[in-house]
This record gives C-alpha cells, sequence and structure tokens, in this order.
C-alpha cells in the first residue's frame, strides 16, 4: 500500500524551521558551558568574573537536556506529522502558539539561571531553592509541549476521519506514541512544580515533601529520556531504510517495539532512587524488574536494524555473514552519523543495564560514570540522529540542497565528535568507577590517594570536551548554511516504504484504548501505593536552602 | 558493479527467502556484549 505524503507549503516549513532555530543556538550556547566545565574541572583554568561553576552547569543542563530537545522533537515530530498526515491551518496555529509559549518559559528560565538566580542544576532538586521565575519558565515550556501534543493528536485524529479503516502511516503513529508517553509523564513534573515548588518558593509553604518532589520528578525523569530516544527511533526504524535504499524491515514490529516502549518507559522511576531511604525495597525492587522490560523492545530494534542492513545488503547481492555490512552508504552523512548513533547506543545501553541493577548502582551513584553514560546515549546516540535528520530537514526545508561538499564537512563533524565523545565519555566512566564525583566544580578534596587518581581522568576529559566544542562549532556552519546560503534545489524526505508482500499490520496494535489502559495500569500498580507510603510516612518538609548553592 | 545489481534484480528473493544469519549473529554478540559488561562490573562490585 502506498500513502500520499504531504508537501510543505512555505508557513508551515517555517514553523518547523523556527524549532530548527532555537535548537541550534541551544547547541551553542550549552555546548559553550560544555567546554567551559571541562577546562574548570581540569584545574588548569579558572572560571572568568567569579562566575559560579553551578550556574554554568544549572544553563548546560537546562540547555540542552531540556531546551535542544524538547524544541528538535517537537518540531521534528511536526514535520514528521505534516508529511504524513498533513496539518490544517488552524492545526498550524496551535502549533506556533505551542511553539510561542515554550520559547517565552525557555528565556524566563534562562534568564532566572544565567543571573545566577537558579543555581540548581536541571533536576532541580529539593531543598535548593531558585527563583519562582524558573519554575514558571518551566511550567510554561511544559503547557506548550501540552499544546504540541493535543494539536498532533488532532493531527492524527482528523486524517483517521479521512482515511476510515486505514492504518495510520508508522511515522504518525510513532510520533502520537512518544507524545502520549510525554503527556502522562509530564503530568508528575507539572504537579510538582505547581503544587510543591511554586508555593514554596514563592514563601506560601514554609516546607516541601523532598522525597515526593524527587518521586515526582523521576516518574517524568525516566520516560523524559525515552522522549529523547524515540524520535532517534523513530529515524532508524522508518527513514534510514529508505536512505541506505532500502525497505521497511517490519511495520508491525516497530508498532509493537514503541507500544512496549510505551509501557515500559513509565513505571521505572525508582530506578534513578535505588540509594534513597523512604522508599520501601520491594518497590524499587517491582520498578527495576519493570526497567529491565525495556531490554525486549530494545533488542527487538537492534534485530530490526541489522535486519534492514543484512535484507539490502543481500538483495544487492553480497555474501558472506557479514557482507552486507560492505553495501551501507558510508560516504552519505544522513546514515553515517546515526550509525554511529546506534553503535554509540551498544555500550550506552549495556551500562544502562548496570545503572539500574541496585548492587551495581552502589558502585556508580553520583558518580561521574553518570554523566559518562548520559553523553553516549543523550549526547552522541541522540544527537547524531538528531544531526542525521537535520542535515536532510533543514534544506527541505529551506528550498537548499545537502552538497558534496557540506556532506563531506558533516563526515568529519561526525568523525570530530566520534573521537571527542570517545575520549571525554570513556574517561568519565573510568573516572567514575574510582570513585570521581558528577555534579561538582574542580577540588582536591584536601587531598586523598584516591582523589590523586582522578585528575589525568579529568584532563582528558577537557581534551575531549574541547574537540566536541570544535565539533559544535562545525555544526553550527553547516547548519548556517543549510539553512541560508546552500545552492537552492529540492532535498529528498527520505521516508521508507513497506515490502510489496508485507504482511498486514495486526490491527490491535492501534487499539489506542488498550495500549493506554494497560500503561495507566502500570503506572497505577508501580506507584500507588509507594507514594501513599512516602505521603504519610515522611520527615517533616524541608524549609528552602539558598547555600551552598541556590540563589 | 552496475551489472550485478541489474542481474540481482531479476532475481530477487522474496524477503521470507533471505538469508537473516548476520542479523542473528550480530544480536547474539551485542547479548554477549551486554552480559560481559554487566559480570564485569558486578565483579568489581563484589572485590570493593
Ligand atoms: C561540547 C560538548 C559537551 C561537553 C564538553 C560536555 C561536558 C559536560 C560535563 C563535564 C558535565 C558534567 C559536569 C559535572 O557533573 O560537574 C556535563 C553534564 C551534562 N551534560 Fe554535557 N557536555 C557536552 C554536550 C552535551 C550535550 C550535547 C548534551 C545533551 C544533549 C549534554 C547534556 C548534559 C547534561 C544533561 C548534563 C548533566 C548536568 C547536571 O548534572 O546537572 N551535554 N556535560
Ligand atoms: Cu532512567
Amino acid at each position: 500500500m502506498m500513502l500520499k505524503n504531504y508537501n510543505f507549503t512555505k508557513k508551515e516549513s517555517r514553523l518547523y524551521m523556527s524549532f530548527m532555530y532555537v535548537t541550534f543556538a541551544s547547541l551553542l550556547i550549552g555546548g559553550l558551558m560544555g567546554l567551559l566545565q571541562t577546562l574548570a574541572r581540569s584545574g588548569e583554568f579558572q572560571l572568568p568574573f567569579g562566575i559560579n561553576y553551578y550556574t554554568i552547569l544549572t544553563v548546560h543542563g537546562v540547555i540542552l537536556g531540556l531546551v535542544l530537545t524538547t524544541f528538535f522533537i517537537v518540531g521534528f515530530q511536526f514535520a514528521l506529522m505534516g508529511k504524513t498526515v498533513g496539518i490544517s491551518d488552524k492545526q498550524l496555529k496551535w502549533a506556533w502558539i505551542a511553539f510561542w509559549t515554550m520559547l517565552v518559559g525557555t528565556i524566563m528560565a534562562a534568564v532566572t539561571i544565567l543571573v545566577g538566580q537558579a543555581n540548581v542544576l536541571y533536576t532541580f532538586y529539593a531543598p535548593l531553592r531558585a527563583h519562582p521565575a524558573f519554575y514558571f519558565g518551566l511550567a510554561l515550556v511544559i503547557v506548550g509541549s501540552w499544546i504540541a501534543v493535543f494539536t498532533n493528536f488532532r493531527q492524527l485524529y482528523v486524517w483517521k476521519k479521512a482515511n476510515p479503516g486505514q492504518k495510520s502511516p508508522l511515522l504518525a503513529f510513532m510520533v502520537t506514541i512518544n507524545m502520549a508517553m510525554w503527556f502522562i509523564a509530564s503530568l508528575g513534573v507539572a504537579t510538582s512544580v505547581l503544587v510543591q515548588f511554586i508555593p514554596w518558593s514563592l514563601g506560601y509553604a514554609a516546607t516541601i515533601n523532598v522525597l515526593l518532589s524527587r518521586t515526582l520528578f523521576w516518574y517524568f525523569g525516566h520516560p523524559l529520556v525515552y522522549f529523547w530516544l524515540l524520535p532517534a527511533y523513530m529515524a532508524w526504524y522508518a527513514i534510514i531504510p529508505k536512505i541506505i535504499g532500502g525497505k521497511l524491515f517490519s511495520d508491525s514490529l516497530a508498532r509493537l517495539a514503541f507500544i512496549l516502549l510505551l509501557l515500559f518507559s513509565i513505571p521505572v522511576g525508582f530506578h534513578h532512587q535505588l540509594t534513597e531511604p523512604g522508599i520501601d525495597p520491594t518497590w524499587k525492587f517491582i520498578q527495576v524488574v519493570l526497567t529491565f522490560m525495556v531490554i525486549i523492545p530494545s533488542l527487538m530494534t537492534a534485530f530490526s536494524i541489522f535486519g534492514t542492513f543484512e535484507v539490502r545488503g543481500r538483495k544487492l547481492g553480497y555474501k558472506g555473514l557479514f557482507g552486507w555490512l560492505r553495501n551501507l552508504p558510508w560516504n552519505d552523512v544522513r546514515f553515517l552519523a546515526p550509525f554511529i548513533g546506534m553503535v554509540a547506543f551498544i555500550p550506552g545501553g549495556a551500562g544502562g543495564i548496570v545503572n539500574a541493577s541496585h548492587q551495581m548502582n552502589a558502585l556508580i551513584h553520583n558518580t561521574i560514570w553518570v554523566t559518562g553514560h548520559f553523553h553516549l546515549t543523550v549526547a552522541t546516540t541522540v544527537i547524531l540522529t538528531y544531526f542525521g535528520m537535520a542535515y536532510w530537514l533543514v534544506p527541505h526545508l529551506t528550498g537548499r540542497r545537502l552538497t558534496p561538499k557540506l556532506n563531506k564537512l558533516g563526515i568529519i563533524q561526525t568523525i570530530i565528535w566520534t573521537v571527542g565523545m570517545a575520549i571525554m565519555s570513556t574517561a568519565m566512566h573510568i573516572q567514575g568507577l574510582l570513585g570521581g564525583p558528577r555534579r561538582s566544580a574542580f577540588s582536591n578534596y584536601m587531598g586523598g590517594e584516591q582523589v590523586e587518581t582522578w585528575i589525568s581522568y579529568q584532563i582528558a576529559q577537557a581534551v575531549g570536551g574541547t574537540i566536541l566544542f570544535i565539533g559544535i562549532i562545525l555544526m553550527i556552519y553547516i547548519f548556517i548554511q543549510l539553512a541560508f546560503f546552500a545552492p537552492k534545489g529540492v532535498q529528498e524526505f527520505p521516508i521508507a516504504e513497506e515490502e510489496v508482500d508485507a504482511e498486514p499490520t495486526p490491527l490491535i496494535l492501534e487499539n489506542w484504548y488498550l495500549w493506554i489502559g494497560i500503561t495507566i495500569a502500570l503506572i497505577l500498580f508501580a506507584y500507588t501505593i509507594p507514594v501513599i507510603d512516602i505521603i504519610k510516612h515522611s520527615p517533616p518538609g524541608s524549609i528552602p536552602f539558598d547555600w551552598p548553592i541556590g540563589r | 558493479m552496475a551489472n550485478k545489481n541489474k542481474k540481482q534484480n531479476q532475481t530477487t528473493p522474496k524477503e521470507s527467502e533471505i538469508s537473516l544469519k548476520g542479523t542473528f549473529i550480530s544480536v547474539m554478540l551485542l547479548g554477549v556484549f551486554i552480559l560481559a559488561l554487566w559480570f564485569g562490573s558486578y565483579a568489581l562490585f563484589l572485590s570493593r
């Protein structure tokens, strides 16, 4: 079955590009902070003008972890929806409202951080207190994203009405899953911000229930990482096959994997709270088991990707067990960047299994290993896949072309990123195993044998960080070229099609009541009793602290 | 190359007939890697 794809109007393209501008501006600002962090932590440099280390670390975490990702995702997903199910004028208007709400919120939060009124890091753990404007800003970003959520739902709904009995386009289905997950998850953090943090930071509430706030944060925090990852999976399942000249491996497998990711991404937040007192170990155990369920869709994804490559290679006549690897378009950056992202996800994902295992969590908890882990996952796997999408999406939107020269620069960019991250992330992993703490400015902790083993790794991180920052400059250059200067032309929007003889997709995979129902049931199962426990048995709440970091 | 492609196209095997041995082995290797890292870290945990 061939589905019709929609062509973008100028007005639409402008919307999608607006999200891209914020994405790449964030990359530059956040990347600069990352560089400063590694330099400061090397002990060789001091931050100028008395800038607080925790101010730049908060900027880095918020701008890259929350802003860059959310803007890219919402923009990219709008483009996918526009392409596969279309967007009406009214929906377009709502999409703009979403954009501006998110942007105003971002600016509010960013300014509050930059003037030193919110040195609370991107997790804003209580009892650290930021200025209320920081929390209001975050709330606006979330509300803006909800407008995007319901606009996307509406887009699919309208398409369904116009195409009765047809299965939804795969990419539209995937966007809907991701947005459903995001909405359900962000209810937690929104509750915490509105009910707990804002009244407390304004002084209306004297104290805050710290454990409850952290629990609500991680109820959101784990699905957050899947919210970053699923757009990369969309690309791997439904776009990369087209770029390598192949077909969709299996429509049903892709949908099932996304459903499983929806089910097992939310009722698992306790794996970030394994060291926290006040949560019954039984419930930690249950949530860890649910966490491990995510290995199933992850390995399904790996299988599907290898399968796509092999089927394509075999059809071209490549022989031998791994002969098919040779046919892949290594010199096409639209493929290479996401491919390196996939490779990075092997140690990244395996490291995640270590993190979530209770005993071994004790080994790495709050060490810089964790930072090494998520620079592999979000800052390599996810980001390189986003870059890989931007190489064709941006010129597609601006009516330009990815020229061979820009393609080559992209390949160089990918290699620089790979080298820089390999150095920085490996050094972080090892230093973490040696006990080096994360979220820590340079310090020699008044001496000590163990501390002396750390410094060489911190210097290695500064070397890797410098290489990475060069990669960021190059990426910004490529983005500006693609947005404003590359030659006019037509750049393809690659979407993979099904094999002609593909098996039909079972209808049950699109039974939203069923899957969202199970999702909610799993959440209620995993959280109801422990949350009641937390509310009933918590110690007295905490007054706000503005020191040592905060305001 | 071009020639080879053409010939292959005429006899494009159906998906179900294509061997996915390489895929199978790749996924198994992936599993082995995960287990190796996990048990390595576990050994480190036990030794501390
Ligand atoms: C030039 C590239 C980058 C460098 C040099 C860099 C460096 C660092 C360093 C050294 C830290 C830890 C500092 C500490 O714990 O004291 C850190 C934290 C972090 N980085 Fe990066 N990073 C880079 C890119 C990215 C990207 C692209 C992302 C996300 C898309 C990202 C997300 C984060 C997050 C979320 C944190 C945690 C902040 C926190 O613990 O509060 N980084 N980065
Ligand atoms: Cu998690």
